[in-house]
């Protein structure tokens, strides 16, 4: 086989599973950005995450009703806890995806894609 | 209230479900905390007790629920990789889930389920009586899943998969579940309603269309679980290592296969053969 064709075919076997991991490491981080509260369940996002600080900010703290993930409204009687929590979550997450995204990004073999 | 997870298995000749439930059901119990119990039949618990697995079981499951293995001529085409076969598939009883649920809240997974998450545990609470996950989430690329994976025809209602459904005991749950009785029973009428295949008896069709008709006819976003990430049948296996599982993906559904592997995350295993073949360090992590 031609040397340049090989090469090319193990770079694509390479990205395919490069692809998968990062797919993987998205699914957990979606995983980790769904929180029950209240008996609603919340995808952790940033329009959640600035809807709710700005209303803290406007100082609407309590007795304040969310729609969850599945459109049902939530009634929150502490929304500075929710935030709270919501804001822990997501900065856990996001680090944690950030993290292991940059150990993907230096691993230049399929076997050290698999040491992640 | 109570929290619990259920799980079937009935064994055939073939595929081991009483052990892959064991690994299910105690995966379940580590990452769920929460107790799980087995609906079975004597004949596959005769199994567990020669195969050895049974003292296993009695440490993972709260209850072993033994019922009438139910007489089915259902069979499905399993494949292993690249080889495949035909096989008795007993899967006709979920809808009696709510009768042998021993819980109020019950989560009720497939056996090829693996649970190495906790994400589920956000759902015990919430505020609804059923919950089915939305759809399947193919591992490597939604294009592998044919229509009959995303709807329950090419004219049909969207696909929820019953790999994962919880629920409340209580009257509108008991509602749902004597309607997917009904459909089960009736199969041959809802196909022709409903233009899907009939030659196979599937779960998801059933409590897809069960939820659909007690939705007024219509699809929502409510009663929703997050959608099943899956390695298909014609996916491998290949090894299990501490919490890593690796696992050979074929992109094309074809001999060539890329590497990939899992770690914190909940995963179908579709490829059964696979899961009974890693049984003894799977074994090793619940």
């Amino acid at each position: 086989m031609l040397d340049h064709l090989k090469k090319a075919l193990e770079f694509a076997n390479y990205q395919q599973t490069f692809n998968l991991q990062k797919k993987l490491l998205k699914e957990k981080m979606a995983a980790k950005l769904t929180i029950g509260f209240n008996g609603g369940v919340f995808n952790i996002d940033r329009s959640l995450l600035v809807f709710v600080e700005q209303l803290v900010l406007k100082g609407r703290t309590s007795g304040i009703v969310l729609l969850d993930a599945n459109e049902n409204p939530v009634l929150i009687d502490n929304l500075e806890q929710f935030r709270d929590q919501c804001f822990d979550r997501y900065f856990e997450s996001t680090n944690e995806y950030f993290n292991q995204n940059q150990q993907l990004k230096k691993s230049r073999s399929v076997e050290k894609l698999l040491e992640q | 209230m109570t929290y619990g997870i259920l799980i079937y298995a009935h064994n055939n000749r073939t595929v081991d479900y009483a052990l892959m439930a064991v690994i299910s059901g105690g995966l379940a119990k580590k990452h769920l905390d929460q107790p799980v119990s087995l609906v079975t039949d004597q004949s596959t618990v005769d199994w567990m007790k020669g195969s050895k697995i049974y003292n296993r079981a009695k440490n993972v499951f709260d209850q072993i629920i033994i019922i009438e293995k139910p007489h089915t001529n259902n069979n499905r085409v399993l494949h292993d990789g690249l080889t495949s076969k035909v096989v008795p598939f007993t899967n006709v009883n979920r809808c009696s889930a709510w009768e042998h649920t021993p819980y109020t809240r019950t989560l009720l997974i497939d056996s090829d389920f693996l649970i190495f998450s906790d994400r589920l545990k956000e759902y015990w609470d919430v505020d609804q009586d059923l919950l089915i996950a939305e759809s399947a989430n193919d591992l490597c690329d939604i294009s592998r899943l044919g229509y009959q994976d995303r709807y329950i025809s090419d004219v049909g209602v969207k696909l929820n998969w019953a790999t994962t459904v919880m629920f409340t005991k209580n009257e509108n749950t008991q509602l749902f579940f004597n309607l997917v009785a009904y459909i089960k029973d009736n199969y041959q009428y809802f196909a022709d309603t409903y233009r899907f295949d009939v030659k196979q008896y599937r779960n998801d069709i059933a409590f897809s269309i069960a939820k659909h008709i007690l939705q007024g006819f219509q699809t929502s976003l409510h009663g929703l679980l997050p959608p099943i990430l899956t390695l298909l049948d014609r996916d491998i296996l290949h090894s299990v290592d501490e919490n890593r599982l690796t696992v050979l993906v074929s992109s094309k559904l074809d001999s060539n296969y890329c590497l990939s592997v899992l770690k914190d995350i909940d995963i179908h295993v579709m490829n059964k053969q696979s899961i009974v073949r890693h049984s003894d360090r799977l074994l090793e992590l619940i």
